[in-house]
């Protein structure tokens, strides 16, 4: 009769867990807005090459997005991120904030983006670009109307991202799309589905940055379908803890199918140097490296067509088809995690999530700092060179294998395998 | 019985509530927000473009009546772009010795120096096309060394010129329609960067209208006598027309003796949807082309599943459904208002009816001999 009570008690506590919907973080500086639409506007459209455009101190409301096309060495300057407010909310026209495409040479300073429709911060084929003291949020409770991306640059060449922050995009905070040599660091991310994301760019440098209370903290992502693909990352120096919020993700989006609790993602990139790092507080994981195997088959039966409702937003989703784009290659490899910081304050793992219950069927219901999916390419093995995984000198992290291709068959938490100091 | 009513009541009303407070949860609130003031301006305008429309000379006496000067020539499409049932006056300015030359399909190429003038304008009542008119905005593409230029002028409220804009502006026009009842419209004049939206192709502006099919016509305005491009050749001004053989020639969307209904209505595709779903177009990813020259009916939508319609698909399965218009994207996308549904996505306000009619009818009466070999190519 005890053991009852006790079954009945552990059940109504794992409903409680379970059902609680979980309270969202809010964003909610004053605003008192100026309308300077029309002058603003025709600075941005008429803006002189080798110019710049200092943005007065205010809380600036427009209808309808600024654009920039085919500007070369311009530089664009708020008086800082708390002064100078740029905000699109109720906007009427258009889906970003700011849209900047085929420039060179382009400076953006001390400023924030706040409620764009879609994306507050868009720039496209654009080639040297510096992104500094940027705040990108979307104001009020955190929410799947959000707009997509906060800091998003894509198809681009030499971009520098630093200290700028992000919140409440309901999609990546910052977010560097099929871009080349970029660096990301001494930024922010809060209250984001994803933090930071690396997606399909290569030689790419992300380091000092924080990213804490989102879905997910930091994903380095290699995803199929695209013209260019990403490899080639190096991350350090970044604290990433506390992502734990609920996935408010759009439908169909690829972030929407990250499970809550994950600090850091590296899924099917290849030549990833991740050192240095503190991982902290992760209800799924603080480190996982994935193929896209374990994506796509995750998902849905419905979510393909959600994800072409979401690729129309220019989200980007989840695309069951990845075997037939020849040029991908769905698998990390040449992986070498080192000399990181992991440490974990959530005795239980989290049931939302399959991750979550695998903990406490095969991991005696902890959670593990540094998982890896074992799925490996047909006819290959376990650390075939292209496929090799390192993982040393990161303390007393704990490790699981998971072994996923074989019903978690030959799951292991035995790091010697991938320890490749021991030869 | 009280009671009865009460939960009668509570069934209509509760509903009704649930409903109303997820509209009002839906809806954009725009915050208010008091018009500012610069100390300095944001930029030094140093333009050395024309501030007025008068300053180019393409019209002799009343601006507003728009009577061409010497080397200004009127011409006219076969089948026009819908932009608010606004009607459209077109000349092209030709410098001295500058000349165009004849394309068999792509858009003529022009001399240094020429520029397309284009002017909207709506008149008082659409069924009497000489009644008073209002011109909106006047839009230019000028051929400069380095390739064309877009600039666009706004008349003021008395019509006596027109003054430069880059900005855009929004307005708000009326006219009494074709079916004698009065319409209103927001019209939108586009910004500079808006103007790339339809015009650029690949990383180049380039004007639309003027190609051989689209001007092969008579217009009295430019000869009584001649058709538009047979004047053009016997005024030296065309080089490289072909004397002999066919031209090629759109229908005009309209009129059913220019055309049967399958050429009105890929005529009327390819001047309102052809600029962008095409594999040069901002819509190429959409792996629609709506060009008069594309056979290939699968890449003209039919049985085509949708690339990246998101909402805009309607939860339909394809582009075109042969015989079925209802069952078809195109169609769902042209006949609704929703910014984030509609198509064109600019250029209009308003769904253009009669056009939606045409499209309807041809998707209707379109036959596909096997559908199984357009399904699985």
């Amino acid at each position: 009769m005890k053991k009852f009570l006790w079954l009945l008690l552990f059940a109504l506590i794992v409903l409680v867990i379970v059902y609680i919907p979980a309270s969202m973080p809010e964003y909610n500086p004053p605003r008192d807005y100026i309308d300077l639409e029309e002058e603003i506007l025709e600075a941005f459209i008429l803006a002189k090459d080798s110019s710049t455009i200092q943005l007065p101190e205010g809380h600036f409301l427009f209808s309808q997005s600024l654009s920039l096309d085919g500007k070369k060495h311009l530089t664009i300057k708020g008086m800082g991120m708390d002064k100078t407010i740029l905000s699109f909310k109720g906007q009427q026209q258009g889906a970003e904030g700011i849209k900047i495409t085929n420039s060179e040479n382009i400076i953006l300073e001390d400023f924030a983006i706040e409620d764009a429709a879609g994306d507050n911060l868009k720039i496209s084929d654009t080639d040297t670009l510096t992104i500094r003291r940027i705040r990108s949020a979307w104001t009020g409770k955190v929410s799947t109307e959000n707009g997509a991306y906060g800091i998003y640059p894509v198809l681009s060449t030499q971009v520098l991202i630093e200290n700028c922050e992000a919140i409440g995009s309901s999609d990546a905070g910052i977010y560097v799309g099929q871009s080349q040599h970029v660096i990301i660091r001494n930024n922010k991310a809060f209250y984001n589905v994803a933090g930071i994301e690396s997606e399909n760019s290569s030689h790419v440098e992300i380091y000092n940055n924080q990213a804490y209370e989102n879905t997910s903290g930091l994903l380095i992502f290699n995803l199929p379908g695209l013209t260019v693909f990403g490899n080639d990352v190096k991350a350090y120096n970044n604290k990433v803890y506390n992502n734990n919020l609920k996935n408010f993700g759009v439908k169909g989006s690829i972030v929407s199918a990250v499970p809550k609790g994950t600090g850091v993602i590296i899924m099917a990139t290849q030549n990833v140097d991740f050192y240095q790092n503190t991982i902290k507080n992760h209800k799924t994981s603080n480190l996982s490296v994935v193929s896209y195997v374990l994506f796509a088959a995750d998902q849905d039966p419905e979510a393909s067509s959600l994800s072409a409702a979401a690729e129309a937003q220019g989200i980007r989703g989840i695309n069951s088809n990845f075997e037939q784009d020849k040029a991908y290659n769905a698998y990390p490899g040449n992986i070498y995690i080192h000399d990181n910081t992991f440490y974990n304050n959530r005795a239980l793992p989290t049931l939302s999530n399959d991750f979550g219950k695998l903990w406490f069927f095969k991991n005696g219901a902890s959670i593990p700092d540094i998982a890896y999916d074992g799925i490996l390419p047909k006819g290959t093995k376990l650390q075939d060179p292209e496929l090799k995984i390192c993982i040393q000198n990161n303390g007393d992290a704990s490790f699981a294998y998971l072994d996923a291709e074989h019903d978690f068959e030959a799951f292991s938490n035995d790091l010697k395998p991938f320890d490749c100091s021991i030869k | 019985m009280g009671k009865l009513r009460i939960t009668l009541r509570l069934l209509v009303v509760l509903p009704l509530s649930i409903l109303m407070s997820r509209c009002v949860s839906n809806e954009k609130s725009v915050p208010q927000a008091k018009k500012g003031k610069l100390d300095t301006p944001l930029l030094t305008l140093t333009s050395n473009e024309k501030q007025k429309l008068s300053d180019y000379g393409f019209f002799k006496g009343k601006l507003a009546n728009l009577e061409p000067n010497d080397r200004v020539f009127p011409y006219t499409l076969n089948t026009p772009l819908f932009s608010n049932y606004a009607l459209k006056k077109r000349f092209i300015y030709l410098p001295n010795g500058k000349t165009m030359t004849y394309k068999s399909e792509d858009v003529f190429s022009f001399d240094e120096g020429t520029v397309l003038i284009k002017n909207f304008y709506y008149p008082e009542d659409l069924r009497e096309k000489t009644s008073s008119k209002n011109i909106i905005e006047t839009r230019l593409l000028i051929k400069e060394p380095k390739g064309w230029k877009a600039l666009n002028y706004v008349w003021d409220e008395n019509q006596e010129d027109a003054r430069i804009n880059y900005i855009g502006k929004q307005t708000r026009v009326s006219w009494i329609h074709s079916d004698g009842f009065k319409k209103t419209a927001v019209y939108n004049v586009p910004n500079n960067n808006q103007c790339k939206n339809c015009h650029l192709n690949g990383k180049e502006i380039t004007p639309i209208g003027p190609t051989a099919a689209q001007l092969n016509r008579k217009y009295v305005a430019l000869s009584e006598r001649l058709k538009q491009l047979e004047f053009f050749n016997e005024s030296n001004l065309l080089k490289d027309f072909p004397e002999h053989g066919q031209l090629p020639k759109f229908a005009q969307w309209d009129l059913a003796d220019s055309g049967n209904l399958e050429e009105r209505a890929k005529a009327y595709l390819d001047i309102n949807c052809a600029h962008c779903h095409q594999p040069q177009g901002s819509a190429k990813n959409s792996g629609l082309d709506l060009r008069f020259s594309q056979k290939d009916l699968r890449k003209r939508g039919v049985f085509k599943p949708p690339i990246a319609a998101g909402k805009g698909s309607g939860d339909l399965q394809y582009s075109i459904v042969p015989g079925q218009a209802e069952k078809s994207i195109l169609l769902y996308r042209m006949s609704n208002n929703d910014p984030g549904v509609m198509m064109p996505e600019v250029g209009r306000s308003m769904v253009h009816q009669e056009g939606v009619d045409l499209i309807a009818s041809y998707i209707e009466n379109l036959k596909v001999e096997s559908s199984s070999d357009i399904k699985n190519p």
